[in-house]
């Protein structure tokens, strides 16, 4: 059909069900015709659409490749994903949820390290002393690499994670980490602490729309309040 | 004269002047260049997996692809070498070329510095002038005399290494420098908190390790931070001391008599640029030798000369310097100091 708009929204959790919100706020409301756990939905006063739920990181993926116009994902998503694909999307709203900061966070027992300048004395200390890099785990590679090397902390190795980042440093697979974190009661629980000057990037969702579509969906994603 | 023969004429006077040729591998293995040289040498590798899941990557570099090989062969003696062959470097920039043809002479194992260093860059500058490159003209910089001056400084050790450390990074050198002068580094609010944590920690046993780092090492850093003498005065006059020597650009055989104004002036010892002899043996090769302080700031393992060759036209056609640290944190188990140079063939 032309002038289809694709929507893609997050599949899972709240993230799920702040953008139902935040689309039946503006009077589209989302209607499933299949099952619950049925991927697809439509929107009733908005005939020409159709929604896809998907991985929150896949919206990026999708917006960047066409498949999806418009979709709700994470600021921390976007900025962590490639260049090229940045540059396809445009943030077309930042939304009022999904609120969390990216933040370097160090065993809570290492007093002596406050900000990271104290980090990058830290890890030259184990380069010159121990002649192995500090490691960094994380969720996040670029944004960390990006943040690191810029407050001038180069003597570091990125160990990738997939979850759970918090056990690093206390199983001997890392000695601090980056990770994603709204309340910051995780990294307490787990025995770190966020350094001073250690936010990354202040995030949250963001309505986020296909380049190539600016044009065209224009007048739609104006009406958005 | 074409690319072809520009090489053929390079290469018989690196020869005759003693080198021998060495074929430094074209992939590397990136994992061990990181865990070495540290993640942000990422950024200008081209890196891929390869078929087992490990992680390659072009050589972005012949000189560190030269001291992997040297390592690798584990040549007890010091070896002159030179080599020819592509680099790959990834760039934002656009302007920058990704495939770089290099034509280079390293020795590895460098005894005497001075001698070392002039036969480089005689070497280099003589094979320019095989292939009829006239009014070419030389940079020339020396790291080591920034890390004097930083060392004659009345600042806390922390911060003299510190500076050191980021010499290479002008941006947040800057940053830096600006801390010092407004000592925004330590918040009293903080420490009062962490000083209870303090000697609760006292207590436990000091060789229990957190996160890698054991108790003792924790606290014995802590301590010191504390105890680092601060005058914000003082370290204000100090930045301003690091500024003025990085804007020193003169000619070097003007070279000994701006530096001692320079010292007389600051009130540093008389000592700190004592041995100059070294450079001003280098000013034999080109009368057209200009000096920077400021010079050699981007490759981050040169340790003392640092120079680029320029053509009549402002085109770097050369560059090189003294490394004495890299082949150690690639590796080697004890220091091996070393000094070398290539020509920029896309540039002739």
């Amino acid at each position: 059909m032309k002038n289809l708009i694709t929507i893609g929204l997050p599949s899972k959790g709240r993230l799920k069900e702040k953008s139902i919100n935040f689309f039946e706020k503006n009077n589209l409301k989302p209607t499933s015709n299949g099952g619950e756990r049925n991927y697809f939905a439509q929107i009733k006063n908005l005939p020409n659409s159709k929604i896809i739920y998907l991985h929150a990181k896949e919206i990026i993926q999708r917006l960047g490749d066409g498949t999806i116009d418009v979709g709700i994902s994470g600021l921390d998503l976007l900025k962590e994903s490639a260049l090229n694909l940045q540059n396809k999307i445009d943030v077309k709203k930042k939304l009022d949820f999904g609120f969390a900061d990216v933040v370097i966070a160090i065993p809570n027992d290492w007093i002596d390290v406050q900000t990271v300048a104290d980090l990058e004395e830290v890890s030259f200390d184990f380069r010159d002393k121990k002649n192995i890099r500090l490691r960094v785990a994380t969720k996040y590679p670029n944004l960390t690499n990006n943040f690191l090397v810029s407050k001038g902390v180069t003597q570091y190795k990125i160990v990738p994670s997939l979850g759970a980042t918090e056990t690093y440093p206390f199983i001997g697979s890392s000695e601090i980490i980056t990770d994603i974190t709204s309340t910051g009661k995780t990294l307490k629980d787990n025995n770190l602490r966020v350094l001073k000057d250690g936010v990354i990037l202040n995030s949250q969702a963001c309505l986020l729309v296909s380049k190539k579509k600016t044009a065209m969906l224009g007048p739609f994603l104006n009406s958005l309040i | 004269m074409k690319s072809k023969n520009y090489s053929e004429n390079i290469i018989k006077v690196f020869k005759k002047d003693g080198f021998a040729l060495s074929k430094p591998d074209v992939l590397l293995d990136s994992d061990y260049i990181i865990q070495r040289s540290g993640e942000n040498f990422r950024k200008s590798m081209f890196t891929f997996e390869d078929d087992t899941g490990k992680n390659m990557c072009l050589r972005p570099d012949l000189t560190i692809a030269s001291c992997i090989k040297y390592l690798n062969d584990n040549t007890k003696v010091n070896t002159k070498i030179f080599y020819s062959g592509q680099a790959y470097r990834r760039s934002n920039n656009k302007k920058d070329k990704i495939i770089n043809d290099q034509l280079g002479i390293e020795i590895l194992g460098s005894k005497n510095k001075s001698t070392d260093d002039l036969k480089v860059l005689r070497t280099i500058n003589n094979s320019i002038k095989k292939i009829k490159i006239k009014n070419t003209f030389i940079k020339l910089g020396d790291v080591s005399l920034f890390q004097n001056l930083i060392e004659s400084l009345k600042i806390p050790e922390r911060w003299k290494m510190r500076l050191k450390r980021h010499f290479w990074r002008p941006q947040y050198f800057e940053d830096l420098l600006n801390r010092l002068e407004t000592n925004s580094d330590i918040d009293p609010a903080t420490v009062d908190i962490d000083k209870k944590k303090f000697s609760e920690m006292e207590n436990l046993n000091q060789s229990t390790e957190i996160a890698n780092r054991k108790v003792s090492e924790i606290l014995s850093r802590f301590d010191r931070k504390l105890k680092d003498p601060r005058s914000f005065l003082e370290n204000k006059k100090i930045a301003g001391i690091i500024r003025e020597f990085l804007k020193i650009n003169c000619s070097i055989d003007k070279l000994e008599k701006t530096l001692n104004g320079f010292a007389k002036k600051n009130k540093l010892s008389e000592s700190v640029f004592k041995d100059l002899s070294n450079i001003k043996n280098l000013a034999k090769i080109n009368s057209k030798t200009i000096f920077l302080t400021n010079f050699g700031r981007d490759i981050e393992y040169y340790t003392g000369i640092v120079f680029e060759i320029y053509n009549s036209s402002k085109k770097e056609i050369a560059r090189g310097g003294r490394y004495d640290g890299l082949l150690k944190s690639l590796g080697s188990k004890k220091n091996i100091s070393a000094v070398g140079a290539a020509i920029n063939l896309n540039n002739l």
